[in-house]
């Protein structure tokens, strides 16, 4: 396995305007679970096909720990890849398809049967070994398909797109588990493309967050959640996504740090007040419950504030019409062009 | 009001009744196959395996052709007119019905800019997303003004960001229309976010209708508690009733605690084995089995626990849900 990095690579279509991918540098470390997250047509894939060899850089350079890989073809760069569908020998069996990148290359044949076993005793897939593909449930040829990915001893890095696309929404969370843990046994660099951030968050020790070509921000799940880089990450993140208003509009009470003109706070920062508390003030205009909390009725209320429109959640103990005031116990501070602001840490 | 009577879903299901009253909004919320297609086309009017009465403000619609009911519907697999741009899509239900050609236009705007399609009034359907494309058709069943709209699963296959926003966008603009709407979907969070009342349908029966919260609070049984659940409720048998009979009880994701952060009150502990979680940054579901039992906890936040670990967690005896004998 590798660490990757990428230095100012970009990446234009010849004719083009303008660069599907901007400039940008990054780091993973080997044995990295490493996550690219953003909505489609945010460059996720134009990023994924620079790794794996599929596109050439217009700009910048690829590289695999020391080596420059970034005019070398993709059979040349030993990167596996896993798809959406999963990619099988349907008529072949479980072992054959696992055996089959070693059996190319030509490994010793009693080593690949040893290497098959693990790799299936990992995932575990061992009853399935003789099983034809075609056999199988969609679950089951994907984990299969992660398999063959992760066979080949001498693969460099991992790269998955959107994986559990096809994998029903109730067996999605064990996939992922089974992928994570088996990327821990291995120590397997692996970067993951998904535009849910479930997925991301989930999956990754560090997650890159893309937005219109563009890197936004590099951190851990923890970090894209609670310290956004910029108002798009806040936004995009968490359901509802992070409120912003204007700090101007918020009462002095608030601390604010130099050059701050926005103001972020994610929906369970805020609470609910009597109307002439708090640093702002709202007319409630819709509440959507989730459920209870000692029985009481909790969800999101959503209020029109002379900040424009904000979500708070809690409990719904207001009426729609009703007047408040929202009490900030924890925000964040933003520049004009929406950049995060952050004390100087001495 | 739209009462329906004597309603059998498919050859062999039990016979229910339901009225769905005049401008309210009512999610009727299924697993798949559970029968709300059927269910749809039988007010459509459309072929289906559904037999029953449909009765619209008092006048009987058995019978009449579903372009002589007052019901748009939108399903699931969407329909567009290809050769149309998308203005005129939204506008033609209005000019069969003779609708001025600027009330038409003014309609298919106001329509456009709720439903986010605005800025691509000239275009063909092709030219748009899965997502643009459905929402074309949810524009041109509302700009027929009809008394019933049904939109069945609309938002499905949606990005969960724009479902957010189109959720609350439909809640608006539907709550102003008057129409009574009838809204399947598999998610209770639609039913949460959408519905003034929701019915519970499972293998083509009605399991319960209410408002969202009586039905959240009060299930019925144990698979209406399940399905107005999202994970789904974990189940375990008593042993108070060890004496009786076996009694199934069950408890929302959501009201199971970390022994780190209990709750006040009466409560019981459980033992989890940890499969595994997962984070959306808001809130953390872990994964688990309590004695031979799949249990999720549901906790705000993110939460550092590991595969593998057993879990001390709690639940307040108030939110055990009790069920009858099994």
């Amino acid at each position: 396995m590798a660490a990757i990095q990428l230095e100012e690579l970009s990446f234009r279509y010849p004719g083009a305007e303008a660069d599907t991918l901007a400039p940008l540098s990054l780091s993973v470390a080997d044995g990295t679970a490493f996550a690219l997250l953003g909505a489609s047509g945010a460059g996720k894939t134009t990023l994924l096909n620079l790794l794996s060899g599929l596109l050439t850089p217009s700009s910048g350079r690829v590289l695999f720990d020391a080596d420059d890989v970034s005019d070398l073809a993709g059979r040349q760069r030993n990167v596996a890849q896993v798809f959406q569908f999963p990619v099988l020998y349907e008529s072949m069996s479980v072992a054959e398809n696992l055996a089959f990148p070693l059996r190319a290359r030509k490994f010793d044949p009693l080593w690949i049967d040893e290497r098959v076993q693990r790799i299936a005793a990992d995932l575990e897939i061992t009853q399935q070994l003789p099983l034809v593909a075609s056999q199988l449930s969609l679950f089951q040829k994907q984990l299969v398909a992660i398999g063959r990915a992760l066979v080949r001893p001498d693969v460099s890095v991992v790269l998955l797109d959107e994986p559990l696309t096809a994998v029903e929404p109730r067996m999605k969370w064990r996939l992922r588990q089974t992928l994570r843990r088996v990327q821990e046994e291995l120590g397997v660099t692996m970067i993951y493309v998904t535009h849910d951030q479930t997925e991301a968050l989930t999956f990754a020790d560090q997650v890159a967050v893309m937005a219109e070509g563009g890197l936004l921000q590099v951190g851990t799940p923890e970090q894209i959640y609670t310290t956004p880089s910029c108002e798009f990450v806040g936004y995009f993140i968490g359901s509802p996504g992070m409120n912003f208003v204007d700090a101007e509009q918020l009462a002095p009470s608030l601390s604010l740090l130099a050059g701050t003109q926005r103001v972020g706070f994610r929906p369970e920062w805020a609470q609910l007040q009597a109307q002439d508390a708090g640093q702002l003030r709202g007319v409630v205009k819709s509440i959507q419950l989730a459920g209870t909390e000692y029985g009481a009725a909790t969800g999101v209320v959503r209020l029109q504030t002379a900040a424009g429109q904000i979500a708070v959640r809690g409990q719904l103990d207001v009426t729609v019409g009703q007047s408040v005031g929202i009490h900030l116990a924890r925000h964040l501070c933003f520049s004009a062009q929406g950049q995060l602001l952050l004390e100087d840490y001495e | 009001m739209l009462q329906l009577s004597q309603i059998q879903l498919a050859p062999g299901a039990e016979v229910f009744e339901h009225d769905f009253r005049a401008g309210t909004l009512t999610v009727v919320l299924g697993r798949n196959r559970s029968g709300k297609t059927n269910l749809c086309r039988l007010i459509a009017g459309l072929a289906c395996s559904a037999t029953g009465r449909v009765v619209l403000n008092d006048q009987d619609l058995s019978g009449l052709r579903p372009q002589s009911r007052s019901v748009a519907v939108v399903f699931q697999a969407f329909v567009n007119y290809p050769n149309w741009t998308v203005a005129e899509n939204i506008t033609s239900p209005m000019r069969a019905q003779g609708v001025s050609r600027r009330d038409r236009e003014a309609r298919a705007k106001q329509l456009a800019e709720v439903l986010g399609l605005e800025a691509l009034l000239q275009r063909l359907p092709n030219e748009l997303s899965g997502g643009q494309q459905q929402r074309l058709a949810i524009a041109r069943a509302m700009a027929q003004q009809a008394q019933v709209l049904v939109l069945d699963e609309p938002l499905v296959n949606l990005d969960y960001k724009l479902r957010e926003t189109l959720v609350l966008e439909l809640q608006s603009l539907l709550q102003q229309s008057g129409t009574t709407v009838i809204y399947t979907s598999t998610d209770p969070k639609d039913a949460f976010a959408l519905g003034d009342e929701v019915v519970l349908l499972d293998e083509h029966m009605k399991l319960q209708s209410g408002t969202p919260l009586e039905v959240y609070r009060h299930p019925q049984s144990f698979v209406a508690a399940d399905l107005m659940s999202d994970p789904g409720v974990n189940p375990f048998t008593t042993k108070a009733t060890m004496v009786a009979a076996a009694r199934q009880a069950a408890v929302r994701p959501e009201h199971v605690y970390l022994a780190s952060s209990p709750p006040a009150g009466e409560v019981s502990e459980f033992q989890m084995q940890v499969l595994g979680l997962e984070t959306s940054g808001d809130e953390t579901f872990i994964h688990g089995a309590v004695e031979t039992k799949r249990w999720v906890v549901r906790c705000p936040g993110m939460v550092q626990v590991s595969a593998g670990q057993t879990l001390p967690v709690i639940v307040r005896n108030d939110d055990i849900m009790r069920f009858g004998v099994i």
